[in-house]
């Protein structure tokens, strides 16, 4: 083992570290010296080149399957969302929040390059512990960001994502000690090994159900969604947008992972007419149930950030029934989705908190006559909730459409219909959740609201925060195969389809 | 010029009326009357190339586009095709004469116009499952914000719930077209690879209701037509016309081109639920028709009623009745919009009612001679005389019926009959009100009522560009029906129009 070439290997990390603890010198000495914190904007801007410089690194990291301890794989889909994640943090950190909402922004934009670093530490491994270490040191930053803006909406946000994480915590890790006890190995591949000799083991079976309720607590799918509302709300507004997007794409890759790579031989089938026993039921379960309850309490939603947040579990379900396919393709298409899902809600959330800013609520009723105050945030407005809920020719579309095929095309067969009860319901899900994001473009577009309110003022970080993610919709909307394609030859490669 | 020029047309002038400076914003409403010009010519000029040219090869297009899942930029045009975008010009067209006065946020109004245009030829025009989708699916909002923004009655609520019909529809449609695309293989999207395909009867048998009924709500088959009245009645007049005109129409162009050729066994088992639920409707929308007192409800209905004639045509799975119901589309997207632009633009602009009790106050035929004669020819005409396109593709489709299901005759005679009630009674009552009742009320409201403007040369042009579009056919139906069985000479429809 050589330390230097491990070092190569977590180079993006590295640098997101090395940010943070400069960040944090830069505070702690300005503090001291002028009794003053760094602004929000310097700290905003700090933290974003480091993010920047952390993908420029990535670029140089060396492909590399084993890295002699097994810890590490950086392989096709590592090197892919890694770049995925440290895309989205970048947009995160670059919405300066508010003075008054965070009072110390040094430690805030440390806090979410620390954050940032466990994620992407978490896609690029196989290793049952590894995963486990780098989601929490995640989740432990993302529970100190949730109730940092010190309000009491913040700490009962900060307070519930806590408690409900270290339960799933605690189910993960129950888990991975089932795994470890059942394959006597701490990697996927050791797993995956121990599966092809007794797929119908009892002892892997549950260890694989706590691990998909830890990965569904990350993802906010139904029923381990509670805390999601609340901390879409309270918590500060940069923070949701790291928990909508770069959490979530993690949430799918390690699904992908751990069923995937750890346990294909032990899939089943949710077929109509063709169910057996395997994860695959349990996932079909978990989308069925996300998607319906996701989408019927979005309908209610007055605030908008809630309506995202429920949407966030609605989303789960249908990226579940990319999953619950079991097929290479359909995996794909799931990553895929998240993607284009993430920049969406991250558009969404932010043009949310450029409302709130200038309106002080995020109720519907907030946005009315947006487009005559702020004709830029509305469109791009109508670029993330069109995404959203799958309208073409933006990339939500062409992200549901290749999805519900691919899980069509790897679930049918002859005897049976396949996931077509699954599809179908999602299909319709989709179609309720038109009316919700509908209503809010309503408000922005036909409303004509009062006339009282200014035009919102725009600092750069939120104008590219919201045109980036839009340009990004558009184009991927129309050419989906620029990301389709090298997700999809990353997933085959991965997982050894050809 | 070839047909992709349509589509090319409106979208540019969908951007470039975006990109007007606010300042030029009036000129909106010039751009986009270039661009459904050029569109129209596009679509003229390659309808008489392939008059001229009914032996080579349909125009095409093909490149790749997502790969990896086997979809394609595929678009081609044959004859059936041709003449669906020849209606889309003239539609598009006749639409912006009618909305030559829109004052408010002109630019926005003709983007989302455009766009729907553009999205329709789109249709038309795929070869892809998933492009066609994709066009079906870009009109949907468009026609919302049309509705609720630039609407009149009850315009939030009638916009809400024609687009989530419009959802559900496609909801239904993509599921469908997932389901076949699974069945395949998964390699393509290529409509002519999907009906190429075999599937097990059993897969038809439900598969096949699925998509035919997401087609069949966009074309406002009874009993999902809900939406088209209220639609219609809130939609501004050059949504309705484009909403009756051809919207509905990718419904139909949907169900003949798309659900029937992938599912030929599925459509066989189905086939007499869709022709009674087609009688129906065109019961139901005539007899609905008879009663209503709003002017724009009496053509909402009529179009469920003429709708009625498109389904029945496809669910007699005949000759005749394919090419019936291809005149029909036509020949109902012509007089729908002519009777919306009337009944919208001309009258309700001028007097702000379309109660026909009150219309008779206004003795219409005195004041405005030139819509009352454009109303008369178009009520002539949605009732099916002879001359005008109705009658074309009504006998078209009666023919079919005979064939297929001779029993259904009566009611759809009785249908016919009730059409002509309902349309000669909007006529008289808004028109041509009874002297006596009409004199003791202007006796009242006369010296009120300020004598209404004269007509403007865009709304004299659109009626007559419309009417002579519908008398043309009426005459001299050669042309169309030419193309039209081009059109269903294609693959598509070999196992289900020529079986051995």
């Amino acid at each position: 083992m050589n330390y230097i070439h491990l070092f190569y290997q977590l180079l993006p990390e590295a640098v997101l570290v090395i940010t943070a603890l400069a960040l944090l010198g830069v505070a702690v000495s300005t503090e001291s010296k002028t009794k003053k914190t760094i602004t929000c904007g310097l700290a905003s801007r700090i933290a974003a080149l480091g993010v920047l410089a952390a993908g420029v690194a990535l670029v140089f990291t060396p492909k590399c399957l084993a890295s002699g301890s097994h810890l590490i794989a950086m392989d096709a889909i590592a090197l892919i969302f890694k770049g995925g994640v440290l895309g989205l943090g970048f947009l995160a950190v670059l919405v300066p929040p508010a003075k008054k909402e965070i009072e110390h922004p040094g430690e805030y934009f440390a806090l979410m390059l620390f954050a940032l670093t466990g994620l992407t530490l978490a896609v690029g491994s196989n290793h049952l512990l590894f995963i486990f270490v780098a989601l929490e040191l995640a989740s432990l930053s993302l529970y100190l960001l949730a109730g940092f803006s010190r309000t009491p909406q913040s700490s009962e946000a900060s307070l519930k994502y806590f408690l409900f994480g270290a339960v799933s915590a605690a189910f993960m890790l129950f888990g991975l000690s089932f795994l470890y006890g059942f394959s006597q190995s701490d990697t996927l591949q050791g797993v995956a090994k121990a599966v092809a000799a007794d797929p119908t083991s009892v002892i892997g079976m549950v260890g694989l159900l706590m691990v998909v309720v830890g990965l569904g607590f990350k993802m906010a799918a139904a029923p381990f969604h509670y805390w999601a509302p609340d901390v879409y709300q309270g918590a500060p507004v940069t923070t949701v947008t790291l928990v909508a997007g770069a959490s979530k794409i993690v949430g799918v890759v390690l699904l992908v992972r751990f069923l995937m790579i750890g346990f294909p031989d032990a899939a089943g089938s949710a077929a109509w007419g063709g169910i057996t026993a395997g994860w695959s039921i349990w996932l079909a379960i978990i989308a069925a149930v996300s998607m319906v309850f996701g989408n019927l309490l979005a309908l209610a939603q007055k605030s908008v950030r809630r309506l995202l947040a429920y949407s966030a579990v609605a989303n789960s379900g249908y990226l579940m029934v990319g999953m619950c396919a079991a097929g290479g393709e359909s995996s794909a298409a799931a990553l895929f989705y998240v993607v284009v899902y993430g920049l969406a809600t991250l558009g969404a959330l932010v043009v949310t908190a450029a409302v709130e800013r200038d309106q002080g609520s995020d109720s519907q009723a907030a946005f009315a006559g947006l487009i005559h105050r702020s004709p830029l945030l509305a469109v791009c407005l109508l670029i993330f909730m069109t995404s959203l809920a799958g309208i073409p020719p933006l990339a939500g579309f062409a992200g549901k459409f290749i999805l519900f095929g691919a899980a069509m095309t790897d679930s049918i067969q002859a005897e049976n219909s396949g996931l077509a009860w699954l599809v179908g319901l999602a299909v319709v899900m989709s179609a309720v959740s038109f009316y919700y994001y509908l209503s809010v473009l309503k408000q922005a577009f036909v409303k004509d609201g009062d006339g009282s309110a200014g035009k919102e003022s725009l600092s750069l970080g939120y104008v590219l925060a919201v045109v980036i993610p839009a340009a990004a919709l558009v184009l991927l909307g129309l050419l989906p195969s620029v990301l389709l394609d090298p997700i999809k030859v990353a997933v085959l490669e991965t997982l050894g389809m050809h | 010029m070839n047909p992709a020029w349509t589509i090319i047309s409106a979208f540019a002038g969908a951007l470039l009326v975006l990109l007007l400076p606010a300042r030029m914003a009036g000129q909106s409403r010039i751009i986009a009357l270039i661009a459904s010009l050029v569109g129209a010519a596009a679509a003229a000029v390659s309808c008489l190339t392939r008059l001229n040219g009914m032996e080579s090869d349909v125009w095409s297009f093909k490149s790749d586009w997502i790969p990896s899942f086997g979809i394609q930029f595929h678009l081609a045009a044959d004859g059936l095709a041709l003449t669906l975008l020849m209606l889309t010009g003239v539609v598009a067209i006749a639409g912006v004469l009618f909305s030559w006065n829109v004052t408010k946020r002109p630019r926005a109004f003709f983007a989302y116009f455009l766009t729907i245009i553009g999205g329709v030829y789109g249709v038309f025009l795929s070869q892809d499952a998933f492009l066609l989708f994709v066009c079906y699916e870009i009109v949907i909002l468009p026609k919302y914000m049309l509705i609720a923004i630039w609407g009149s009655t009850n315009r939030e609520y009638g916009a809400m719930k024609l687009t989530m019909y419009s959802i559900g529809s496609s909801a239904l449609i993509l599921l469908g077209l997932v389901v076949a695309y699974a069945a395949a293989g998964g390699t393509s999207f290529d409509i002519a690879h999907l009906a190429a395909a075999e599937y097990s009867t059993e897969l038809q048998n439900w598969a096949f209701p699925i998509l035919f009924l997401g087609f069949a709500v966009l074309a406002g088959m009874w009993p999902f037509h809900t939406w088209a009245p209220t639609g219609h009645v809130a939609a501004p007049t050059a949504a309705s016309m484009l909403l009756a005109g051809v919207v509905m129409k990718l419904g139909a162009f949907g169900a003949l081109c798309i659900a029937i050729p992938l599912f030929p066994d599925g459509f066989a088992v189905w086939q007499p639920f869709i022709a009674g639920l087609a009688v129906v409707g065109i019961l139901y929308g005539a007899f609905t028709a008879l009663q209503q007192k709003d002017l724009k409800f009496v053509i909402g209905y009529s179009s469920v009623s003429h709708m009625g004639f498109v389904m029945l045509g496809l669910a007699t799975a005949t000759h005749w009745g394919f090419r019936g119901a291809a005149l029909q589309m036509i020949s109902h997207g012509v007089i729908a919009g002519l009777l919306f632009g009337i009944a919208g633009r001309v009258v309700y602009e001028r007097t702000h009612t379309r109660d026909l009790t009150e219309l008779g106050g206004f003795n219409l035929w005195k004041s405005l001679p030139g819509a009352a004669i454009a109303f008369t020819l178009a009520t002539a005409a949605s009732m099916g005389l002879p001359g005008f396109s109705g009658f074309v593709a009504e006998i078209s489709v009666v023919i079919g019926v005979w064939e297929s299901y001779p029993w259904l005759l009566p009611w759809v005679a009785l249908g016919i009959i009730i059409t002509g009630a309902f349309s000669l009674r909007a006529m008289y009552r808004a028109f041509f009100p009874d002297s006596k009742a009409s004199s003791a009320e202007t006796m009242g409201a006369g010296s009120s009522t300020p004598p209404l403007d004269p007509l403007t040369w865009p709304e004299i042009s659109a009626m007559a560009l419309l009417l002579i579009v519908s008398l043309s056919i009426g005459i001299y139906p050669k042309p169309w029906v030419t193309l039209i069985d081009d059109g269903l000479r294609s693959p598509l429809f070999q196992s289900i129009l020529f079986q051995p």
